[in-house]
Parts: structure tokens; C-alpha cells; sequence
């Protein structure tokens, strides 16, 4: 059984075809990034698995079709919205004690809690929610999707407006119910977020699939996107032959643009045969975002 | 049931919060209708032996809170959540949409009659209006609340904007409560004005309420009754499949 199954998921707006024939498998344990420009298709998907989005094909939480089965799916799922959204009668508190009534779940006061201080509202907790800011009010969304404890956790863009460090910790608390063995969907524009958490990575462009594989695997792929490397040299020599290779000279420090990494050794070798004493060298291979860019130009 | 009973609380705590505006507001209004009405149309005949002016307000008073609260409590809360978005907790919730609505639905009904009993409190003493049918009164009070908060969740799922909601309640809903023999008897006008009063759905809901105070009423209270039933469900249903169909919350 899957985490979460897609299966020829197609969703229109009128003429507008936001999915098109989207089919992909998360697997329990999974940490999958879902990358899209605006407009790619990310949170018409998130919708549809929510149940807030008609749509043509088939979509399995936990085994249980979101369509036919759809209590039972949406006991597994704990989604956070994009859009930001608060009931303003309630407190913070009172939010997640409702939130955990709407999911059954009663009791749980030292879970609300420690989801409180994870989210860092500990101090907000008596506050009506009117009064948060936005980094607070995504951050109680957060706290909302996960006080059912839920086997499938959804996050669309939850670090939006959330200033740096708490950022860090909100993804640090993510990565420990990773490690508990929760499944996370996750789609954010902070792509140095998607590269350091996630295991496999799906990227989705007007509606379509573009790419779909672990991580490693696109790493590995992108040996043929160009690299950089800056070498910084003793007295500002260099080897002539290399020349056409450099694209930027400050200095000592040159910066040499390569095809792909494996032209790395010869322009080691040609600096040796022209006696260029080497003080430093630092390889810039391509980002998650240089390899992204070149799907989206594929 | 559990997300049912928590979306009812949520609800009810939602217009218990601000009481003074959802409680004792309309209480303000009634006891004003009654001191100025009830004192000075006291001589106005009621055409019914033994049953003065201020004792015949009283019942169309409770009645038109009762229905102003529950249509206006369902309206409010979805175009509420619908604008602060979080709607969106519940829909995605794992509860049917048949209990969002009995749920939205039955808080309604719980405001209108908690604003009934508290608008009874504050004007029963201007006549002496003591029940004399306390099923005749329920009844009417349950299914005539079921259908304003039927209309209100209905208004509030299609009102996009709240100037839509707010000419839906101005404009229909308002009139044809106040024109359903909460001031007047409908009996007591001639021709073609009696016929045209007589259509009006909300006059059966009042007139069967009053019939619980005063053991008369203007229309037949069988057709009264059987008429307000069934335009309880039809009005419940068209909202129920509002809501599961998502017109104007789901994409």
C-alpha cells in the first residue's frame, strides 16, 4: 500500500487545464518535494487530495480513495493550506482543541501543547487568533495538520512569511515526525529546503509531470548541467590554454565555467604542466535550482 | 459524531461569544416593538373574543427574532469562513457533508430559540401571554427556525459578497417576516389583500406559533402545520446539496 497514490488525476477550470493526467506514488516514509512555478499545478493537486477540488481519476490516502472512502482518507491526511486562512472567535488554543474535535480526537492536551512550543505560539497560546501575524497564523496552520497525528502530513508553501531561524526549527520538529515515520508531501518555493529535506522530488509544470525520481538521481543527472570553479593562484598566473574557459578575473581568483564536472581533471593537469601554484579551488555544482530550470527549459 | 458534536459546539460557541449583539440585541428590539406598538394600537381590535392588541403581539414577536436569529446565524457563520477562509478546516475534515450541514443547521436552531425564550422573558409581562398548546408552540418554533436557518445557510453559500447577503436578507427575507401577520390578523383584511397575505410562506409559521399562546389562529393549523413541515425539508434539502455539491465553497 501506498503513502499516496495519483492516478491519471486530470482537473480542469473551464477551458483551463490545470492537471493533466498527473500519476505518481508516494511511498510510507517518503519526504517528497512537489516543485512547480506559480501557476504549475501544485495546489489544484494539494486540493484534490483534500477533497475541496472535483476532479477526474484516482487518488488513495492510505489506501482509502479520497472520492468513495473519503472519512477514512481524511483521518490519515493533515494538510497545511496555502492560503491563509483563521477562525477569528477562537483563541490559538481553542483552535486546536476544535481542530482536534473535527478529527475525533479528544484528550490530547499534552500534544496541543508540545505542538505549541514546536511551532513556537507557547506564548500566544491564550491569544484570539485576530491577533497573530501572518508567520504566526501559518505557523498555527502547521500546529492544525498535525494535532490528529496524521500518517500522511501535506505542506503547501508552510514557510511562507516565517522569519529564518524560526524557519529552521519548524523544519527541524518536520524532520523529527519524518523520523517517526510520518510521510511528508512538501512544496515550497525555498528550494535549498526541498534539497536538504527531501528524499525524492516531483516536478510538475503547467499541469504535467516534468520530473519524477529521488533525489540522488537528479543529482546525478545534473553531471551534464555546467558546473563552476574558482581557483585562486599563487601570483596570479594561468595557464593560457584555459583561456576561453575563464569568465570572470578578480584578482588571483579565477572563475572557470565547465560543461560538466568530468573537465575538471584536465584543467588540473594542463595548470600543473604550466607550473601555476594552486592556493585554493572551490567546484560550484549546479542547485536544485539550476537543475529545475533546465527541466522547465527541457 | 464526535466532529459533528465539536462543528455544533464550535457554532454555538461562535454566536455565544458575542451575546450582547446575538441575544440580548434582539431582545432590545422586541421589548421596543412592544412598547411602542403595544401601547399605541392597545385599542386596535384583534378580531379575536378576549385577546388584546399587546397580548397578541407577543407570539409574532418571538417568532420574528426566532427567525431573524436563525436565518441570520447560518448566513453569517459560512459567509464568515467562507471570507476568513477557514472553511477550509472543515471541508477538509473527515466528517460527511450531510453533518457539516446538520451542524450548521441545528446551531441555528439553537440561537433562534435560545433568542425566542429570552425575547418571551423580556416581553411576556406587557399581556400575559401564557402557552396554552406547548406542542403547537414547539413545533412551529423547531420546524419555522429550521426553515429561516434553511434560508440563511442557503444565502450564505451562494452570497459571494456581503452586500449580496445583506439585499438577500433587506430585500426578502426581512419583508416577508414582517408581513406575516406578526402586527396585524390577516383575517381582518378584505379580498384580494387577504389572498395575497395568505401566500406568504412565513405567516403559517407565525400564525401556527401564535395558536400555541392563544389557541386561535387565522389559517387552517393542519394545513399550517403540514405546510410548514414539508417546506422545512424542501428548503434543508436544496441547502444540504448546496453544500455537498460545494456550489461556491469547493473549486
Amino acid at each position: 500500500m501506498h503513502a499516496l497514490e495519483i492516478k491519471n488525476v486530470f482537473k480542469s477550470y473551464g477551458t483551463f487545464r490545470a492537471l493533466n493526467d498527473i500519476s505518481f506514488n508516494v511511498e510510507k516514509g517518503d519526504f517528497v518535494g512537489l516543485l512547480g512555478v506559480n501557476g504549475a499545478g501544485k495546489t489544484s493537486l494539494i486540493s484534490s487530495i483534500a477533497g475541496i477540488n472535483s476532479f477526474n481519476g484516482t487518488i488513495k490516502v492510505m489506501g482509502h480513495d479520497v472520492i468513495s472512502d473519503v472519512v477514512q482518507a481524511k483521518y490519515n491526511l493533515g494538510i497545511v493550506p496555502q492560503e491563509l486562512a483563521f477562525d477569528p472567535f477562537l483563541t490559538v488554543y481553542q483552535t486546536l482543541k476544535f481542530q482536534s474535535g473535527l478529527y475525533g480526537v479528544t484528550n490530547n492536551k499534552d500534544w496541543i501543547d508540545e505542538v505549541v512550543e514546536r511551532v513556537y505560539l507557547k506564548d500566544k497560546i491564550n491569544s484570539n487568533t485576530r491577533s497573530l501575524s501572518g508567520g504566526m497564523k501559518r505557523r498555527l496552520m502547521v500546529a492544525q495538520a498535525l494535532v490528529h497525528k496524521p500518517p500522511l502530513i501535506i505542506l503547501d508553501e508552510p514557510t511562507a512569511g516565517v522569519d529564518v531561524e524560526i524557519r529552521k526549527s519548524l523544519w527541524e520538529f518536520i524532520t523529527e515526525l519524518h523520523n517517526k515515520g510520518h510521510t511528508i508531501l512538501l512544496t515550497t518555493h525555498y528550494l535549498e529546503e526541498v534539497e536538504k529535506l527531501c528524499n525524492k522530488i516531483i516536478m510538475i509544470d503547467k499541469g504535467n509531470i516534468i520530473a519524477k525520481s529521488t533525489k540522488a538521481e537528479l543529482v546525478s543527472q545534473s553531471s551534464s548541467l555546467p558546473t563552476t570553479v574558482q581557483i585562486e593562484t599563487s601570483n596570479g598566473e594561468f595557464s593560457h590554454e584555459l583561456e576561453g574557459k575563464i569568465i570572470l578575473r578578480e584578482g588571483n581568483l579565477f572563475t572557470l565555467k565547465l560543461d560538466n564536472s568530468d573537465e575538471l581533471l584536465p584543467i588540473l593537469n594542463l595548470l600543473k604542466i604550466a607550473n601555476v601554484k594552486i592556493n585554493d579551488i572551490k567546484i560550484n555544482h549546479p542547485s536544485l535550482e539550476d537543475i529545475f530550470i533546465n527541466y522547465l527549459h527541457r | 459524531m464526535q466532529p459533528f458534536i465539536q462543528l455544533t459546539k464550535k457554532e454555538i460557541y461562535r454566536f455565544m461569544s458575542i451575546w450582547i449583539q446575538t441575544i440580548v440585541g434582539p431582545v432590545t428590539t422586541a421589548i421596543l416593538y412592544q412598547l411602542i406598538f403595544g401601547s399605541q394600537l392597545s385599542k386596535l381590535p384583534t378580531g379575536i373574543a378576549g385577546v388584546s392588541y399587546a397580548t397578541y403581539l407577543i407570539p409574532g414577536l418571538i417568532m420574528m427574532q426566532v427567525l431573524l436569529n436563525s436565518f441570520g446565524n447560518g448566513s453569517s457563520s459560512l459567509i464568515q469562513s467562507k471570507y476568513t477562509g477557514n472553511i477550509i478546516f472543515v471541508l477538509m475534515a473527515p466528517i460527511s457533508p450531510f453533518l457539516i450541514y446538520c451542524a450548521y443547521l441545528v446551531s441555528s436552531i439553537v440561537r433562534g430559540i435560545i433568542v425566542g425564550f429570552a425575547v418571551f422573558v423580556g416581553i411576556y409581562w406587557f399581556g400575559g401571554c401564557v402557552p396554552k398548546s406547548i406542542t403547537s408552540l414547539l413545533f412551529f418554533l423547531i420546524f419555522g427556525s429550521s426553515i429561516a436557518a434553511g434560508l440563511g445557510l442557503i444565502a450564505g453559500i451562494i452570497s459571494e459578497k456581503f452586500d449580496q447577503l445583506s439585499g438577500f436578507q433587506s430585500f426578502i427575507i426581512v419583508p416577508l417576516i414582517y408581513l406575516a401577520g406578526i402586527f396585524f390578523n390577516p383575517h381582518n383584511f378584505s379580498g384580494f389583500w387577504q389572498h395575497v397575505a395568505y401566500l406568504n410562506p412565513f405567516l403559517y409559521i407565525i400564525d401556527g406559533f401564535r395558536y400555541g399562546f392563544i389557541a386561535h389562529s387565522s389559517a387552517n393549523i393542519e394545513f399550517g402545520a403540514i405546510f410548514v413541515f414539508c417546506l422545512a425539508i424542501v428548503i434543508n434539502y436544496i441547502g444540504y446539496m448546496l453544500i455537498k455539491k460545494g456550489i461556491k465553497i469547493k473549486h
